[in-house]
């Protein structure tokens, strides 16, 4: 699954400043770190710690107010740039894929024609047969033809997790994958996740809420105020 | 594999009944539109039809004579001025002129019709080329004359009526008590012709002992200038003309206000038709907007969003328009009463003419005002940001 | 000249179209032209007249036709003597009072119809014979008043042993002249006119007015 080596996030600095109004809220005050690729880092905080945030920069969602952002050596942000939507989609599609609380599956489409739907928008060279084959890793063979309102809530995020990974990403980010599931389906995504990461060595960046999800991964980083700790 | 006609027509179903309604929307629009424009086209191809089938376009005469052998007979059928039989050769050889008749319209005073007396009308007519010219004249007995010198006649339906005659009797000519055996006799045609007796031309001129005729009745070319033609033909001596394309260009201005606001009318309805899809389709972009974040996280490029979106509105717009179409060719009859009794005036014919290229044409220009409509809300749904969608939970 | 005979041309057209829209009338009645001239001459003392239509199919159908066919002693012919032909029934009143009738009918003649009318008074007699339209050489001689004076004061019985289809029988009517030798045909299509002219009027009027009380 992993393409070439030394697909890794350097930040420097990175600060975003929210206007609401007349307010203006620092959401994140200057982070700086480093994932290398083959990690699993998991970020956890209070709601407005700025994890949500930090996780969507590394992710190329959002331009930073400021400071710098280097992926596999080469620099999206810095230097005051400000990517537009178009550049910021091109390198998305690139290197990341994205799960999220909500799945967002869509309802008219089956379980393979939404793991399928990146790829009516863009197609790396050799993911012909991808949706099967990942449909069939993550247990959800059986399901094809199914749609979402016929499927459990675990089954949906299995299935939105085949759809990031499609396009062979280098990065999967995860923001509270379990957020809507019981404990039981929040242990089994838990356990696709590491496998992933341990025998396809996907870098995974994940936010959450759940301690015992947290400490799956190697790496726990926590957010207080816009500030970034590590143990 | 999924494609984006795909992604986007199964879109339209998530929302059944709205995308539905909007359905309805375009398609009673399109039949309305479809329908006009056809009754446009319908009526002038029927008047071209009633024009035609009055047999001639263009009636060359005497100068000072009445074109109505009606008015021939108030007037007493006296002061009958005639043209020379060459005048014919000379129309023939006109490029424009596709078929010739010479008339001799005489009128003979019975004075045992009624206590005054009254007029008898004849029309001399060549076997040969009359009744091309009137190809819409039906026989209720009987046929045409052959014999260009026959002492026969052919009686239009009321003259055969008021005397009594059926094929094989015998009818006089007053003043002249010349004998003539009734060899056909017409139906109603609801013209002037049906108080019209015909008699061979040469019969005519021997009964009223003259070698000229009144009337030489023209047809023209079809695609022929016939505006050119009557003017070549004013310049002859002695002569008026009469044009029925003249008539038939007044009755088309006439109506041509007519067509204007039954126009308006179909543009109106198709306008209200696109305000509906516009609001459905900006209502299901709005409804989506996370959807369309996500979209964006999977790969979607703006102008991938665009499309997507602009393919809905495409989809929603042909097939309205496919089935509104459908329905007008269906009911194509309905609405040529209904548009019948609207009307003063209406030809004979089928009014309201759909053929393949209209249709095609209202399904061209609905889709084109469709995909105009739909450029709003695609290019909202394409700036969508797929943080502040996801975020705006 | 255009535009006034363009004007002119164009509202025969219309007028043509419109009428071609029309409904047609299933057969021809037999009117009198000029009805007030022709009340007046043949009821001087009249003061005014009702015009009503009929027809056999209206008022008797097929039983009254085979009835009037059998006193006639000939069938209807054609295609313009049938059972739906109006009738024009002239009503001549003074005052209050019925004082006559006129009625018309049409006739095949050699050249052309023949119409031919009686004036009557309230019994069935005849009071003038009026010939309106012939077309012949001899019509002349057929629409002299000389002639039509002799039909004065007959009736229906004195036409009842008359044949008009041998053209043969007795009675008064046997004694009138034909001052049209050369147009026999046409003088026994007037005496037929004449015999079903009266008939009709016994079956529309005269029988149910012996009928009341």
């Amino acid at each position: 699954m992993m393409d070439g080596t030394g697909m890794s996030l350097q930040a420097r600095g990175l600060t975003r400043v929210y206007r609401r109004g007349s307010e203006e809220i620092h959401a994140l005050d200057g982070v700086s770190l480093s994932i290398r690729q083959g990690e699993f880092v998991s970020f956890m905080g209070p709601s407005g710690s700025g994890k949500t945030t930090l996780v969507n920069l590394l992710g190329c969602l959002d331009n930073p107010s400021s400071g710098e952002l280097d992926l596999a050596g080469r620099s999206i942000f810095g230097g005051g740039k400000i990517l537009g939507e178009k550049a910021l989609t091109r390198i998305r599609r690139e290197v990341f894929g994205y799960i999220f609380q909500n799945f967002y599956l869509i309802p008219t489409l089956t379980v393979r024609e939404n793991v399928a739907l990146p790829l009516a928008f863009y197609k790396k060279t050799g993911v012909e047969g991808e949706v099967e084959r990942l449909l069939g890793m993550l247990g959800m063979a059986h399901r094809m033809n199914h749609l979402p309102g016929q499927i459990s809530g675990g089954e949906m995020q299995r299935v939105a997790i085949a759809r990031a990974l499609v396009n062979r990403p280098e990065i999967l980010l995860a923001d509270e994958p379990t957020g809507n599931l019981d404990t039981k389906r929040s242990e089994e995504i838990g356990e696709v996740l590491c496998d992933l990461n341990k025998n396809a060595g996907l870098t995974i960046v994940m936010v959450t809420h759940n301690p015992s999800l947290a400490r799956l991964g190697g790496r726990l980083i926590e957010m207080r105020d816009g500030q970034a700790y590590e143990n | 594999m999924i494609s984006r006609f795909q992604i986007a027509y199964k879109n339209l179903l998530r929302k059944k009944s709205r995308t539905l309604l909007t359905l309805v929307g375009i398609m009673l629009s399109s039949w309305v539109l479809v329908s006009l424009l056809g009754f446009n086209r319908g009526y002038e191809q029927a008047l071209n039809r009633d024009i035609d089938n009055m047999g001639y376009q263009l009636m060359v005469m005497a100068k000072g004579c009445p074109y109505e052998a009606a008015t021939m007979m108030l007037q007493g059928g006296t002061g009958l001025r005639y043209i020379e039989q060459s005048m014919v050769d000379l129309i023939v050889s006109k490029p424009e002129v596709d078929k010739v008749t010479p008339i001799l319209m005489q009128a003979f005073f019975d004075p045992d019709k009624g206590d005054g007396g009254g007029i008898a009308g004849y029309f001399g007519v060549e076997a040969a080329s009359f009744p091309a010219m009137k190809p819409f004249f039906r026989f209720r007995q009987g046929a045409w004359f052959t014999d260009e010198q026959a002492a026969e006649a052919v009686m239009g339906f009321e003259a055969a009526e008021l005397e009594q005659r059926e094929v094989g009797d015998m009818i006089l000519v007053p003043e002249k008590n010349v004998k003539l055996k009734v060899v056909g006799v017409l139906e109603r045609t609801g013209g002037q012709d049906d108080g019209t007796i015909f008699v061979p031309l040469k019969t005519l001129q021997k009964i009223s002992e003259t070698d000229k005729i009144t009337t030489i009745g023209i047809k023209v070319n079809k695609d022929a200038d016939s505006v050119k033609l009557e003017a070549t033909l004013y310049q002859l001596p002695d002569v008026q003309v009469v044009s029925f394309t003249q008539v038939k260009q007044t009755i088309m201005k006439l109506i041509a206000t007519a067509r204007v606001m039954v126009l308006s009318i179909a543009i109106i309805a198709l306008l209200i038709a696109m305000v509906g899809v516009v609001n459905t389709i900006l209502m299901s972009v709005l409804e989506r907007m996370q959807e369309i974040g996500i979209l964006k996280t999977m790969g979607a490029m703006p102008g991938d969003i665009f499309i997507l979106v602009w393919t809905e509105t495409l989809i929603l717009c042909s097939s309205g328009g496919i089935m509104g179409i459908g329905l007008a060719l269906v009911f194509a009859r309905l609405s040529d009463i209904l548009v019948r009794r609207v009307l003063p005036y209406s030809p004979g014919g089928e009014l309201v003419a759909i053929d393949m290229k209209l249709a095609f044409l209202t399904l061209a220009i609905i889709v084109v005002v469709g995909l105009l409509s739909g450029i709003y809300p695609a290019w909202k749904a394409g700036r969508v940001r797929p943080l502040e969608s996801i975020r705006s939970e | 000249m255009k535009g006034k005979d363009l004007i002119l041309l164009l509202l025969a057209a219309v007028v043509a179209f419109m009428v071609m829209a029309a409904p047609t009338f299933a057969a021809v009645g037999c009117d009198l032209n000029d009805p007030d001239r022709d009340v007046a001459r043949f009821f001087p003392e009249s003061s005014g007249y009702k015009t009503t239509y009929v027809s056999i199919d209206k008022r008797g159908g097929e039983v009254m036709l085979r009835r009037v066919e059998k006193r006639l002693g000939d069938r209807f012919h054609g295609i313009y003597e049938t059972i739906d032909v109006p009738y024009t029934l002239y009503e001549i009143h003074s005052g209050p009072r019925t004082i006559g009738y006129i009625h018309g009918v049409n006739q095949k003649g050699q050249f052309g119809g023949i119409q031919v009318f009686v004036a009557l008074d309230p019994g069935g007699r005849i009071k003038s014979f009026y010939i309106q339209k012939m077309t012949s050489q001899w019509a002349k001689k057929l629409r002299d008043p000389k002639f039509g004076r002799q039909f004065a004061g007959l009736s229906l019985k004195d036409l009842d042993a008359y044949n008009p289809a041998t053209g043969k029988g007795g009675g008064k009517v046997a004694e009138i002249r034909n001052p049209a030798p050369e147009a026999e045909e046409d003088f026994r299509a007037s005496l037929r006119a004449l015999k079903k002219n009266l008939i009709l009027m016994d079956e529309f009027v005269f029988s149910s007015e012996r009928g009341k009380p």
